[in-house]
């Protein structure tokens, strides 16, 4: 092994790593930039700082209906995330707690449907869809997110309630709480950063699926945002200034709601890891 | 994912006493809203691509055929299903050199290398992955583009030639693109996983290892490396699972093209079933798809119970 004094391989490792950061920052910085850009600049100038602020990408954006899919995207979040979080909750808390007949075989169950790609069910989902009329819904939207959200949330809150205090719910038995009281009042209002990490987790996977709203959703009043910018994609063609405005609208919300919660963010994410 | 089956374990071996008493009627309560929906949209669609694979059918011929095996005695003969997935592979090789590689060298420097700005740049590197991949599909086409291009304006100021049908459209290049950009995105979150678990290797193996005289790089491939051993093959599973499931980059990139050489097993489904129209066909490709998947999962809950 070469010897090198610290400080050296400190310095060096400064280096790799800020220019790192530079890496993953130049093409995001670029679409910042082409967003503001006129036409004639992107086209002259396609990685400086633009001259001037131009807004009228953002406008042309704004009159083709981005707003439209924001909601859309708004909405199938906020109803997908409570729905998971909720059923997960239940199920992930008897699972745990209650040792009732059969819950290893729904637990294994579960963990085993973790491994399912959703392209592999991707027809039958389909049909299934078209039987029951919600074809180009929300809610035939939303009805898959959830059961496709539920295994690994179920996983994650599995393992946070398998080591929740017993005492603190038997303290309250003894107290004349009724136990659906206790879950409710006493379990958790103490679970919330758990909770928190996985609906975290999920608002992202919800909030950027493509896949079934690609093959659900074709008329426009109830696309999504990442199927939104396909459309922009083909309606715009070249119009990078455009484009780019609508990917970095439709990037705001969500990479503001990580910056605000990484350590949530991140926590669930390295439960895979274990 | 190594934990599954130590917590299934664990929760075995102590009847744990609960509020509720051993009340079942509660427990199958409160799992049936999720068993219900688990039913719905995964077991029955599961069950129903097994069967019918076996069937001819398409959106707009409903009537099923049976077939047999014919459709995988198809596949085996389908140059395009052999395309799909050898780029497969190639994403999860590469994916695992690339994202894997550089990711443990970001997280072993975010864990012991540097002091300062810890925070801020492990935000910065993982932010990509927040953001959706059609959105970075999005901006790399603006930076492949071989007209307005950052990467065509770099290479013609240092007077490099760019492939003349452009990065995307290059049937050589295409998928090395589509690589290159799953790197950029991906590999924070290799690094988090990494750095999660270097955070909990104990500081005394290290105070050891200085000890025995072992400086920084000696003691990652000591201490570190080591200790890492299991995180690392969850990693690889990861990575080579998620290359099998890979399909809005490729949609959104070059949608499986030019001439099929982007092709993966998941666009090639989407293509089949929704482009084409042959749902029978696309059952059978989803199938050995979920043979790879389903392998995959048992592998990795292999690997965890033989450690332990």
């Amino acid at each position: 092994m070469i010897k090198m004094p610290f400080k050296t391989l400190r310095l060096m490792m400064y280096v790799f790593i800020g220019g790192y950061c530079v890496f993953i920052l130049t093409p995001l910085s670029w679409m910042v930039f082409t967003a503001f850009k006129k036409r004639g600049e992107i086209f002259a100038n396609p990685s400086g700082l633009p001259n001037e602020l131009y807004f009228g990408n953002f406008e042309r954006v704004f009159s083709s209906g981005i707003g439209t899919y924001f909601l859309n995207s708004l909405i199938t979040s906020v109803f997908s995330v409570t729905g998971i979080v909720a059923i997960s909750t239940l199920a992930a808390y008897a699972l745990a707690r209650i040792p009732f007949k059969g819950r290893m075989w729904v637990y294994m169950l579960i963990v085993a449907s973790y491994a399912v790609p959703l392209h592999a069910v991707l027809v039958p989902m389909f049909q299934l869809l078209d039987g029951f009329g919600l074809l180009n819904t929300l809610a035939g939207l939303i009805l898959p997110y959830i059961a496709f959200g539920i295994p690994f949330t179920v996983i994650l809150l599995y393992a946070f309630f398998l080591e929740f205090p017993k005492d603190l719910e038997e303290a309250a038995k003894l107290d004349g709480c009724s136990q659906l009281r206790t879950v409710f009042f006493i379990v958790l209002p103490l679970s919330k950063p758990a909770l928190l990490s996985a609906a975290i987790f999920q608002v992202v996977f919800v909030w950027n699926e493509f896949l079934i709203a690609l093959l659900i959703l074709t008329s426009k009043e109830v696309k999504t945002l990442p199927l939104g910018l396909t459309s922009f994609q083909g309606q715009y063609s070249s119009d990078w200034g455009a484009i780019m405005a609508a990917v970095l609208l439709s990037a705001l919300p969500i990479v503001a709601l990580y910056l605000a919660m990484q350590k949530h963010f991140v926590r669930s994410l390295t439960g895979m890891g274990k | 994912m190594t934990v599954l089956l130590e917590q299934e374990s664990a929760a075995r071996r102590a009847t744990p006493s609960s509020i509720f008493g051993t009340s079942s009627i509660f427990g199958w309560i409160m799992v049936l809203p999720a068993l219900s929906l688990f039913a719905l949209f995964i077991l029955v669609p599961f069950i129903q691509t097994l069967v019918y694979s076996l069937y001819k059918f398409g959106l707009t011929s409903p009537t099923k055929q049976f077939v047999g095996f014919s459709h995988y005695l198809e596949i085996v003969q389908d140059d395009v299903f052999w395309i799909a997935f050898e780029n497969n592979i190639i994403i999860a090789i590469t994916g695992i050199i690339l994202q894997i590689g550089v990711g443990l060298l970001l997280a072993a420097i975010l864990d012991r290398g540097i002091k300062r700005g810890k925070s801020v740049i492990s935000a910065i590197i993982f932010m990509p992955i927040v953001i959706s991949t059609i959105a970075i599909g999005l901006l790399w086409r603006l930076v492949f583009d071989p007209n307005t291009g950052m990467i065509e304006e770099l290479f013609f100021n240092m007077g490099w030639s760019t492939p003349m049908r452009g990065w995307l459209g290059d049937p050589d290049i295409a998928l090395y693109a589509i690589i290159f950009v799953g790197f950029w995105q991906y590999t924070g979150f290799m690094m988090i996983i990494l750095l999660a678990a270097m955070q909990g290797i104990p500081r005394e193996l290290y105070e050891a290892a200085k000890l025995d005289g072992a400086g920084p790089i000696l003691s990652f491939f000591n201490v570190t490396l080591p200790e890492l051993r299991n995180v690392l093959i969850v990693c690889v599973l990861i990575t080579v699972i998620s290359a099998f499931k890979v399909f809005d980059l490729v949609y959104v990139l070059t949608s499986g093209g030019p001439g099929n050489s982007t092709q993966v097993m998941g666009s090639y489904i989407v293509q089949n079933a929704f482009t084409i129209g042959r749902m029978g066909y696309a059952n059978a490709v989803s199938v050995v798809l979920l043979v790879i998947a389903l392998g995959l999962g048992i592998v990795q809950l292999r690997t965890s119970r033989r450690d332990r």
